[in-house]
């Protein structure tokens, strides 16, 4: 047993396509970090159950193209106004007691994670489900050196578009003023006349629907588990804190987390690339606590 | 504070001796094999229940990486139990790395044929990275929230080297050695009441050394610096200094429990390092109540006890119920039962005394 059997050697081609599966990656980890972005952004809420909003996504995407034979592009905003209710009513009932206290969230919201994933599995059963892949995105593109599937390029593509709307409803909206404002300081916030429950609300809300639209994208590449939001909620939440809990920190933490999980992956293997990464950010975090790019926000 | 029995020391050190007696007393009343091995492991589990208890309720650090020092522990025993079956002469590899193609044994397995160097290992690795892992995150100041990302983190990538090292580890399948453990010459049978002595002396004697230490002033200051960090530091107390030793210990003491479990189940694989299992570890202790040690073993043996019995038609629900309990708890029994525990005591007391109304 030697080093060599763990260490891919270096061969261009096959390296600059785990370049670009890299990219595919990063709009995987940035989809999934977005809602939890906005969510831990806006709310210092630490949601441990956003792993389950993506899983729901994926089983409501699951159930309306299964039942109801709704189109894929079309499932998508469907999914986004379903999860985005169900996110509400848990702000409503279950978040908006905790907000000043982030440990009890995490953990009040991984017991709910727990009811999550034990329910759908009690409605489904445990064996996987699959969402279809519609038939214009079924294609494989093969270049030179690029070997990618149809899903993941609309992957790519909706990850830039959903970026560009959130960073737009962010910062060239009143309604992104004033998260923005909730954000910096709640208490001014509200004593300038913005009513910062409501803010919370629709803020949580547009998380859960962000994680709802990523679980019909991943639906359709990978099966459908009742668990398989747990693979997610690490690695998102490790998009937002390196990133520096903003938007424009999430898009560089998903693109650098991304294309390094991708080479570490060819050099090792998956596994060993995730245990050499996640070592790297916690070296990363001790250094330098606040992440990457940091807005003027309040001291959490 | 006005009589509150809870609050009595001399009632509490009672109250530990008599149910640790009582444990004690269970090989008498129930002699299954099975339902012996059954209540070491509830043992075990209660020694990580109280290793969060300590970490979490007196030190205020939120660490969901317990399962780390758990499946280190557990891993370097394996080692250690799977070498002492192994012949030096005609059988010196384990099967499962002959599957995976090893000629030889590889480096780091060879310490283990020494079964007292595998148990230091298995005592001091996981130790020594507590050691280093806590002095890395509070020397920098970091808390709360960012210590349950970066522990929770942590755990996954070593969940992946474990799952991953299939020829060092066995992967997935996990080690199971042959035998039993074996000690000073005689065979521990894991069935029998010998382990779950074994076990039982463990967890009396860590929870009684950590309830020890919490009284003293170290314990003190530990549990000022769970209230108000800044408070500590602005006090003039090195506050990384102490969450590192505190955080060292629950290490320790986690480790010990991995130790035990592997003795008692003859098994270790990745599941012990798992997310799932860390958090469990977790919730007992909210549970039963993390700012007490007992309630953390209450709240470990109760819920185990629980899914072991809850029967097949509650074992679909078993989860959601978990989930209900715990956001339930979270929500409005913070200190867990024996936070409730401590109210009941306190309306008995405090209709004595009518005098303290008012002071």
């Amino acid at each position: 047993m030697s080093v060599h059997d763990f260490w891919t050697p270096f061969a261009l081609l096959p390296f600059l396509n785990s370049l670009f599966i890299g990219i595919s990656l990063a709009s995987i980890f940035f989809i999934a970090a977005l809602g939890l972005t906005i969510i831990y952004g806006a709310m210092g809420v630490i949601n441990m159950a956003h792993g389950e909003f993506i899983m729901l996504g994926a089983y409501t995407t699951y159930v309306l193209q299964t039942f109801f034979g709704i189109p894929f592009l079309i499932c998508l905003p469907l999914v986004f106004i379903a999860i985005a209710l169900i996110g509400l009513a848990i702000e409503r009932g279950l978040i908006r007691t905790l907000y000043q206290r982030p440990l009890d969230t995490l953990l009040a919201t991984w017991g709910l994670s727990l009811i999550l994933i034990q329910g759908i599995r009690l409605i489904f059963g445990g064996e996987p489900k699959y969402v279809g892949v519609p038939k214009w995105l079924d294609f494989q593109i093969e270049a030179t050196f690029i070997h990618l599937s149809g899903v993941r390029l609309f992957i790519i593509i909706f990850a830039v578009a959903i970026g560009a709307i959130t960073w737009f409803l962010m910062y060239r909206t009143t309604l992104g003023i004033r998260v923005r404002a909730v954000m910096q300081d709640k208490e001014m916030a509200a004593s300038f006349g913005i009513d910062a429950n409501r803010i919370y609300s629709l803020t949580f809300a547009y998380g859960a629907g962000l994680a709802g639209m990523a679980g019909t994208l991943f639906g359709a590449l990978k099966t459908l588990f009742p668990d398989m939001g747990s693979g997610y909620i690490v690695e998102a939440f490790l998009v937002v804190v390196v990133g520096g809990v903003g938007l424009v920190g999430s898009m560089f933490s998903s693109g650098i987390l991304g294309e390094l999980s991708s080479i570490f992956s060819y050099f090792t293997n998956d596994t060993f690339a995730r245990f050499i990464l996640f070592t790297l950010i916690v070296v990363f975090l001790r250094f330098r606590p606040q992440g990457l790019i940091t807005e003027g926000t309040t001291r959490r | 504070m006005n009589g509150n029995l809870y609050h009595n020391r001399k009632a509490q050190w009672a109250v530990y001796i008599t149910v640790f007696a009582l444990l004690a007393l269970l090989p008498t009343y129930y002699d299954n094999p099975f339902t012996l091995n059954q209540f070491a492991r509830y043992i075990v589990f209660s020694i990580t229940a109280v290793s969060v208890s300590l970490v979490w309720g007196y030190g205020g650090i939120l660490s969901l990486g317990q399962g780390i020092a758990f499946g280190m522990g557990a891993y370097a025993m394996g080692a250690t139990m799977q070498m002492q079956y192994q012949d030096p002469e005609s059988d010196p590899i384990p099967t499962f790395m002959l599957t995976n193609e090893l000629e030889t044994l590889p480096l780091v397995w060879e310490p283990f044929w020494s079964t007292p160097i595998g148990l230091a290992l298995a005592i001091g690795l996981p130790t020594f990275f507590f050691l280093v892992f806590g002095w890395m995150m509070f020397q920098a100041r970091v808390a709360g929230v960012f210590v349950a990302i970066m522990t929770l983190a942590m755990l996954a990538a070593w969940y992946s080297v474990v799952y991953d090292m299939q020829p060092f580890t066995a992967g997935f399948n996990g080690i199971s050695p042959p035998m039993p453990f074996e000690i000073f010459g005689t065979q521990i049978d894991p069935y029998s009441a010998t382990s779950y002595w074994i076990c039982l002396a463990f967890l009396t004697v860590l929870t009684l050394g950590t309830k020890l230490l919490l009284h003293t002033k170290f314990g003190l200051i530990v549990q000022a610096m769970r209230d108000d960090p800044e408070r500590a530091r602005f006090l003039g107390y090195n506050v990384a200094y102490y969450q590192t030793v505190l955080f060292t210990l629950s290490g320790f003491i986690a480790a010990w429990a991995g130790i035990l479990w592997v003795m008692i189940v003859q098994f270790v694989s990745p599941t012990s390092m798992e997310i799932m299992l860390s958090i469990s570890f977790v919730i007992w202790a909210a549970v039963g109540g993390r700012t007490s040690l007992l309630g953390a073993i209450m709240g470990a043996f109760l819920i185990n006890l629980g899914q072991s019995y809850a029967g097949d038609a509650f074992q679909a629900y078993w989860l959601i119920i978990i989930g209900i309990v715990f956001i339930a708890i979270v929500l409005f029994l913070p200190k867990g039962l024996a936070g409730l525990f401590e109210i009941i005591l306190g309306k008995l007391s405090g209709q004595n005394s009518k005098a303290n109304q008012g002071a």
